[in-house]
Formats: structure tokens, sequence, C-alpha cells
């Protein structure tokens, strides 16, 4: 259904990080997220803020985010994600996969070294 | 759990895309913004705040379309955009999008047309419980076509259906009979009718929609019909789904019937050409009128049945009564799941399968055309591929448009086609119901031309696969498209070889179909004009043909001979008309009466014959040289029993003896009634009877006037062109012989006409298509060397340049030319050759000077060929050397 993504490990790693940050932080606006990415990996991620709507727009198509308009800190007019509870288990199952690749590739270097 | 979710928001995307689009527009507007709002609150100036907001939110124009990739049906997006396109790209040239649909049109609307009536008539099965394992059984003489026909006396049933081990069921079918009906509030009409036995229905499995039908009960020995069933669509046209039909009369001929049932719907007999409305129980007196359906018991295989069931028929004709003619049948069994065999399946299986075959032919020529037409533009637009090649687009995506366009072409070509094809099956069974077997019938069209499933399933199919084969050439090319390198080829020369002989293959390969189409059309309307021109035995020309009504008139034979003698004077009177006379049946009406005839006193020597009626006049007024003898005169009338035979009869009775004076005896074709002699008085030349490929029968011809019966057909030898007499010959005969009325009249080239429909059709449909075959070819060959001579202008200028004059650089288009047009024919000539061959195989009387079609086809396609060489060996000679050098 989804089209050929430009860059897949990009793509899930970024899927990854917008349900955490909504996990965290309740029901974000697309600037909020974005800042708070960019907090967490202490700017390591440089990326272009704007490639975060697309995977806004793939979330919410899957059904593992919401989104509504509402009213900003600066009263400013602004749309609302948060996270569903589908997105809840897809966060929960998206970080064990990844926690397990983490292990089989420590694993695996720790060996070569041995080795 | 997430698809249904999923799928929900993509089809709101879909039809909310301009709402997307805003939201999206306002997210990033705001979040443009707080970025700015945020740098300025890290201490940039404006300037900078907002210079640093766009670099980090990054390109709006790419996330947009980013987005939109993500949202909704992308697919469907891209195709629709495909779709949009290829349209734009398809009005831009109309001359080539006009000339490919109608190409397609012709090549799918012709083979849709006759699978219509190849499945209608042939391949259909009948809407019985198990049309598998439904057969009938047909007896057959020894040199009558195959397979025979469906009549059985009832000891031959009685026989076989006691002795048999391999049907479940063995039952009498229904006869066909075309009389006129009548009703209260009904008009008129003369409809198919059968007469069933008691077992029919229920054998067959069909079932009613209203009442009930006739059953064992209904069938008695001597019972005469007093009840009727209807078939669904004659209650639904006549009686309007009339609930109260149950009790209603209807009088079928003289017989008043009530109506007691209706049958299921879409039951029209066994017999999709003489669909049947009405069916009435009647029981079968003595001769060999039954015709027999049968079950085959599971597992029991139609060549099991063959065998057992010959030596039970050889026991029921081997019967001490029967005559020694009928000992010579022999019986056959059909399938009948798909009907019954008749005369009309009979005489067109064979030219509708071979009509199919051309028409197959026919599309293969139009794909290859069309894909011709297709490359030679995928290079032209060798440009535009490759500016989209360098923009980014995938192959994929290159290959899905051209895909895209040549099915939309197809698709197009299919509608028209579809459209076109409905109306020429029409036409198609509107000639076919011209012929002989059904004159006045009136043929049901939506039986045999309502495209079922079938035959919707197979256009589609052929278009589809139309679509995809002249699409995959240019999306080939298109697969292939190297960037850069195509920039710069697309200006020059700019074909690899193997392109270049694809195309000219496609050419060679056409040429060889049409030669094939033009030979196999050739052949037929040879026949055809040779069935018009052959000796019959009687002279055709300027003889006007009246049926009359005698049923009504009350006249006796007497009174009758009388008036026609009246009539013969006053015709004589009529300017134009040279003699007229009386028979039972004209020469090609259909079959009349037969018999069997033995010199007297040699029964064991009885031969068939054809027997017809006349009156005094009529070898005369037919033109039939009278050999030795007279004919019948008014002296004959009351007189002894006398008889006059063709020369074929004389040599079986006589041999080389003078028969005038001789006696013959006649029996009748059952061999049940008695024989009477008759004094030969004369002989005739021989003539055709009833089939013009057959040859002319022997024939005994008895005077009419010492009959009991009427006869109805009044010939009419014409000095001037038959018609033009017609009104008053018509006006002489109602005053003279009132209160006989005509029933038709037609000249004797009309009637003949009437009984060659077949051949007739299939030599024009084979000619039309031959000729259209030779055009498309043409077209084929003229496209590509426009195209050659257009994409080698540099070459040419250079080959000027270096001192070929003009007419050498037409010599070298027309080479070119001449070269896939002979290599077309080379390969085109021993196909043609088998084709011929086949054909005549599968009928007989094709001329056996079969080479001359392919030889005058091969010619015909030179001289066209030469025809479309003509303008681009022009263009070629016009080439300025010095513009075509400046074109690098």
């Amino acid at each position: 259904m989804i089209t050929a993504p430009k860059a897949e490990v990009l793509q899930g790693t970024l899927d990854l990080l917008v349900l955490k940050t909504l996990e965290t932080l309740g029901p974000q606006h697309g600037f909020g997220i974005a800042r708070r990415i960019q907090q967490v990996s202490s700017d390591a991620l440089q990326l272009n803020q704007g490639t975060l709507y697309p995977a806004l727009v793939r979330l919410e198509q899957q059904g593992w985010i919401r989104s509504k308009w509402g009213v900003s800190d600066n009263n400013r007019r602004a749309r609302y994600y948060s996270l569903t509870k589908a997105g809840q288990k897809q966060l929960a199952r998206e970080k064990e996969s990844w926690e397990r690749m983490a292990s089989i590739i420590t694993r695996m270097l720790a060996g070569a070294e041995r080795a | 759990m997430q698809w249904p979710n999923a799928i929900r928001y993509r089809l709101r995307a879909l039809l909310a895309k301009k709402r997307f689009d805003l939201r999206l527009d306002e997210e990033l507007l705001t979040h443009y913004e707080m970025l700015v709002e945020q740098n300025i609150g890290r201490g940039a100036t404006a300037e900078e705040a907002r210079r640093l907001a766009r670099l980090e939110l990054g390109g709006s124009q790419q996330i947009k379309e980013s987005a939109r990739e993500q949202r909704g049906f992308p697919i469907l997006d891209s195709i629709a955009l495909d779709v949009r396109y290829g349209a734009r790209m398809l009005c831009k040239s109309p001359g080539f999008t006009f000339v490919a649909i109608l190409t397609l049109a012709l090549g799918i609307g012709a083979n849709t047309a006759m699978f219509t009536m190849l499945n209608g008539l042939l391949l259909r099965t009948i809407p019985v419980r198990d049309p598998g394992n439904l057969v009938e059984l047909l007896h057959h003489y020894p040199g009558e076509p195959e397979p025979g026909f469906n009549g059985f006396s009832l000891d031959a049933y009685r026989i076989m259906r006691d002795g048999n081990h391999v049907f479940s069921d063995l039952f009498i079918g229904s006869t066909m009979n075309f009389v006129p009906v009548r009703a209260e509030k009904l008009q008129p009409q003369t409809l198919f009718v059968g007469g069933v036995g008691g077992t029919f229905f229920q054998s067959l499995g069909v079932g009613s929609a209203a009442g009930r039908l006739i059953g064992p009960d209904d069938v008695h020995v001597g019972y005469h019909a007093a009840v009727a069933v209807i078939g669904w669509s004659f209650w639904k046209s006549r009686f309007n789904l009339d609930s109260e039909i149950i009790g209603k009369q209807i009088v079928v001929g003289d017989d008043p019937l009530t109506i007691i049932g209706v049958t299921q719907r879409g039951f029209y007999g066994l017999s999709d050409e003489a669909p049947q409305d009405i069916w009435f129980p009647v029981s079968l007196g003595p001769g060999w009128g039954a015709s027999l359906l049968a079950r085959l018991k599971p597992g029991v295989s139609i060549e099991q049945a063959r065998a057992e069931m010959s030596g039970l028929f050889q026991e029921a004709v081997n019967q001490p009564d029967v005559g020694p003619f009928i000992r010579q049948m022999q019986l056959r069994i059909e399938p009948a799941g798909n009907g019954v065999t008749t005369p009309l399946t009979q005489m067109l299986s064979t030219p509708l399968k071979i009509l199919m075959a051309t028409v197959g032919l026919l599309l293969l020529l139009a794909c290859a055309n069309l894909a011709g037409l297709m490359l030679a533009r995928g290079v032209s637009r060798g440009n535009e591929m490759a500016v989209r090649a360098c923009l980014g687009a995938a192959r994929a995506r290159l290959l899905r448009q051209t895909l895209t366009e040549s099915l939309m072409l197809s698709l197009a070509g299919c509608a028209v086609g579809v459209f076109f094809s409905y109306f020429a099956a029409r036409a198609l069974v509107r000639v076919f119901a011209s012929g002989r077997f059904i004159v006045g019938a009136p043929v049901r069209f939506e039986v045999l031309t309502t495209p079922d499933a079938h035959v919707l399933l197979f256009t589609a199919a052929i278009a589809l696969l139309t679509g995809l084969v002249c699409g995959a050439a240019p999306a080939l090319r298109a697969f292939r498209t190297i960037p850069s390198s195509s920039l710069q080829q697309a200006s020059r020369i700019g074909e690899s070889r193997v392109q270049r002989l694809f195309a000219r293959g496609l050419v060679v390969s056409q040429v060889a179909v049409s030669l094939v189409l033009l030979s196999v059309g050739g052949l037929f309307v040879g026949y055809l004009s040779n069935l018009r021109s052959m000796d019959t035995g009687f002279r055709r020309d300027r003889l006007l043909l009246v049926t009359l009504d005698t049923d009504k008139s009350g006249y006796d034979i007497a009174q009758f001979s009388q008036r026609f003698s009246a009539l013969s004077q006053q015709l004589g009177g009529v300017p134009g008309v040279r003699s007229a006379t009386l028979s039972d049946v004209t020469p090609m009406q259909g079959p009349g009466a037969s018999g069997f005839a033995a010199p007297e006193g040699h029964p064991d020597l009885q031969k068939e014959v054809s027997i017809n009626y006349v009156a005094p006049k009529y070898f005369e007024t037919y033109g039939t040289p009278l050999l030795a003898g007279r004919e019948f005169s008014e002296a004959d009338r009351g007189g002894l029993p006398v008889a006059i035979i063709n020369q074929a009869a004389a040599r079986e009775c006589f041999g080389s003896q003078n028969p005038i004076g001789q006696h013959i005896t006649l029996s009748h074709v059952t061999l049940q009634k008695g024989e009477t002699g008759f004094e030969v008085v004369g002989v005739v030349g021989d003539a055709k009877y009833n089939e013009l490929e057959q040859a002319a029968p022997s024939t005994v011809y008895r005077d009419v006037f010492q009959g009991t019966f009427l006869p109805d057909q009044l010939s009419v030898r014409t000095e001037t062109e038959p018609l033009a007499v017609a009104g008053q010959v018509r006006s002489v005969i109602a005053s003279a012989l009132s209160p006989v009325s005509i029933v038709r009249v037609e000249t004797m080239n009309e009637q003949i006409d009437s009984a060659i429909v077949p051949q007739r059709l299939v030599a024009a449909l084979s000619g039309w298509f031959g000729a259209l075959g030779a055009l498309l070819a043409a077209m084929g060959l003229y496209g590509l060397l426009a195209y050659t001579v257009s994409r080698r202008t540099h070459e040419i200028g250079i080959r000027m340049a270096l001192g070929a004059s003009r007419s050498d650089v037409m010599r070298w288009v027309l080479r070119d030319a001449l070269r896939m047009v002979a290599a077309g024919l080379l390969i085109g000539a021993p196909l043609a050759f088998w084709g011929n061959r086949l054909a005549g195989g599968l009928i007989q009387g094709i001329p056996s000077a079969r080479s001359l079609p392919v030889i005058f086809g091969a010619l015909a396609m030179l001289a066209i060929a030469l025809l479309a060489s003509y303008l681009p060996a022009r263009r070629a000679m016009r080439v300025d050397p010095c513009g075509a050098l400046r074109w690098e």
C-alpha cells in the first residue's frame, strides 16, 4: 500500500521517534515533536524538520496516531497529534524489535572481536 | 485490524484532497512561524531567523509532494496521471489515434461478431438438465452428407429402447412445424411449434415457470391434441406474463388448444435457429418420423454407445417387412448438448469455422499494423522519453506510461468494435434468414446474437492481449532508453539494428498474412462465381417463379387444369411472356418428393429417384432439352399413367436401350405403399435439383394433372427482365385463377441465390477481409517507408551530395519496399497454398485450380505495394541535400 520509501532505515527510525515522543510528551504539534527529537538526540539528528510531515501522514494512515485542531501556547491554531491505543501497542512492538536487533549486533561485534 | 482504518483514511484522503492540502499548508506555516519565533528568541535578527527557519524546515514543495505520496492511494493517482497524459498525447495526434482505433475496432469487431454467431449456433449449450450427456440419434444413407437425419420408426425406437445398455433414457424428441397461431387479443402469426411425446420435458429436465408441462398422461395413441405448453418468452411478449395464462385458449394451425403450462425461461426447444414457442402432445403413427434423443449412462462414452447401438439398429432395419433401401441405413449418434443437428448447423458449421479463422488472421494483421504504428510513434517520442528519464522517471514508470496508452487504445477499439459487432451480427443473421431453409420464418435475433459471458470474456481477452502486445514494442524500447545517448540519437539516424529489423519484420509478416487472406478470399469468390455460372441443366435467366396458395381454393384437379389452360392462354397475351407451366416444386426450392423407381418386372433393380409433378410445357419453359419422346399434354389427362424420366434415370433403369414406350414402377419412399406402373413417354436432360453442388439426381417426372393434389408453383419464361412483367402476371393470375392467391414472386436467380446463402456469405466476407487485409498491409508498408525516409533524410542528403541522382534515391526506396514485399510473399505463399488446400478439403466443389488465387493475390500485393511506396519515394526524391546536411 505504501509506496517504496526513500530512505528505509531513517523512515523506520523516525516513526519510532515520533511515537515515543508522543508517548512521553502527550499530544503535541509538529513543531513540538521536531524540537523534542532534536533535543533528545542532542542535535545529532540533523534532519529537515519538514520530513516529519510525511511521516505523520503515514502514521495517521496506519491508525497509530490521530490528529485534531487545537490552540498552541502562543494562541496559535495548530494541529495536535496524539497516540492511539494501537499506536501504543505498535510502539511497544517496535521498541522490542529495536532492542533485539541492537543486542544481536552487539553480540556479533563482540564475538568478532574475540575471534 | 489496521486495514479497515487505513483504507477508510485513505479513501477520505482521496476524496478530500483539497482539504488535506490546505490543512498541510496551514500546519507548515504554523511550524515555520514557530521556528522563526524560536530563532528570534535565540538572538537572531528577523532576517536571520527567517532564513534559518526556512533551512530547518526544508523545501515546502518537496514536503507537500512527499506527504501527498503517502496519502490516499498513490497508485491510483499516478495511474490517473498516466491516463490523462496518455489522453492528451493521443489527442495531439488525431490521425494516428483515429487510424489505430479504427484498425483495432475492425479486427476486434469482426472477431466478436463471428464468435457470437459461432457461439449462438454451435457452442452454446441448451438450458436442459445435464446437457453433457445428451445425444441425438440420426440415420444416414450412404452417399448423403453426414451426419444424417433424425427420424425413426416406432418399431426401431422400441427395439433400441428395450435392448440397449448404454442409455439411461431413450426418448422421442419434438417435431418441428411452422404454423399460423391465433388467440384472442393476439395478432395472428406464424411460429415454430413442436409436437412432443409424453416423456419429452421430463427426460430433458426442463422445468416449468407456471402450470405444468406435458407428461405421459397427455399422450395416447390416436389422441388428438387438446392441450399445449408455451414458452416463457412467448408468455412474456404476447401475454405480458399474464398470471391467468393457464386455461387460456390458442389455435395452433387448425386445432384449438388449452394452455396448461409455461416452460422455464430460456428454453426454446433444441435448436437455436428455429426457436419454438408452443409444444403440444402427439402420438406418432407408422413411418420413420420420430426423432430420438438419449442420455448416456454415467461412465459410458459416445463411442461405446455408437458401437452397441449400431448393432441394435441393424436389427431394427433388418425386419422382414422393411424395403431393401431402408436396409442400407446406418446409425449415427451425435452429442446434442449444443442443440440438435439441423440443415442450418450442418450448412454453416464449416463456413463459420473458416470465417472464424480468417477473422483471427485479420486481427493478427491489425495488431501487427498497430504495433508498427506505435513503434514508429514511440521512436519519434524518443526525445520526450529521454527527457523524462533525465528528470528522474523510473524505467517502470515509462513502461507503465506506454502500456497505459496502448491499453487505452485497445479499450477504445474494443468498445467501438463491440458496438460494430452488435450490428454486424444482426446483419449476418438477417442474411442467413434470407436463405431458403427459413424463408419467411421469424428469425429471432436475440437468441442468436445475445452476447453471453463467453463472448464478452473472449472480447475482453483479445482486447487486453492486443493492448499488451501492441504496447510491448514501444514499451520495450522505452525500457532500454539510456538518457544521454538517446538525446543525441533522437536527432540523428537513431535506431538500433534490432529495432529496424523488428519494424521490417512487422511489415513482412503483414504482407504474408495479407497474401493468405487475399488468396482465401479469391478462392471463395471464384467458387461462388462458379456456382453462379454453372450449368444447371435448365436456363436460369428470365424465369419468373410464382408460389400460389392453393390450399383453400376449393378446386379439384380437373377444374384446376381447365383454369390453368385459360391462364396459359391469357398469359400468352402478355407481352414479354413466352410460356408458363406448373409444378409441385421448382428445382432449387428445396427437397421435394422422392421414391424408388425400377423397370417394370425388375423390382430388384430399384433405385432412389427424385420425383416432381409437372404440367405440360415444363421442359420448354425451363429450357431443359427434350432428348427423346414428348412432353406431357392435355391428352394425358384421364388416360394411362405416364412419366418422363431424365437421362440419369434412363441409364440406370434401361442402360443403353430406348426407354420410350417401356414401363417403370414407382414406389413410395417408405416402400410401404404400393407400386404403380408408368409408361415412359419422354426423356429429358439432367437438371440440378435441390443442391447446386451435387450432381443431378435421377429424376422421374409425373403429370401433375394425373394426380390428385394441386400444384402450387407457377413458372413463367419471359423474354425481358422477369420482374418487369411480374405486375401483369399477377393481375392475370388474380383474374383467371381466383380465389387462388399469390404467396411469393421471385426470379429463378433469386431462388438460386437464396439456396447458396452460406456460400455467398463466405465469399463476400472472405473477399472483404482479403481486401481489408491488403489495405492494412499497404498502410503498414507506407507507414514504415514514410517513417524511414523521414528519419534518414540526413543519410539521403549525404548520398545526394556524394553524387546520387534523384532517380537513384527513388530506386533505393523502391528496392527497400520490394525487398520487404518479396520476403512477405515468399513466407506467405506456402501458407496461402496450405490454407487453400485446407479450405478445399472442407468444402466440396471448390475448383481445383487453387494456385490461381495465390498468384492473383501475390500480383495484387505487388501492385498495392508499389502504390504505397509512391509517396515516400517521391518525398525521398525531393530531399534537398543542403537542408538535410544542415540538420545536424
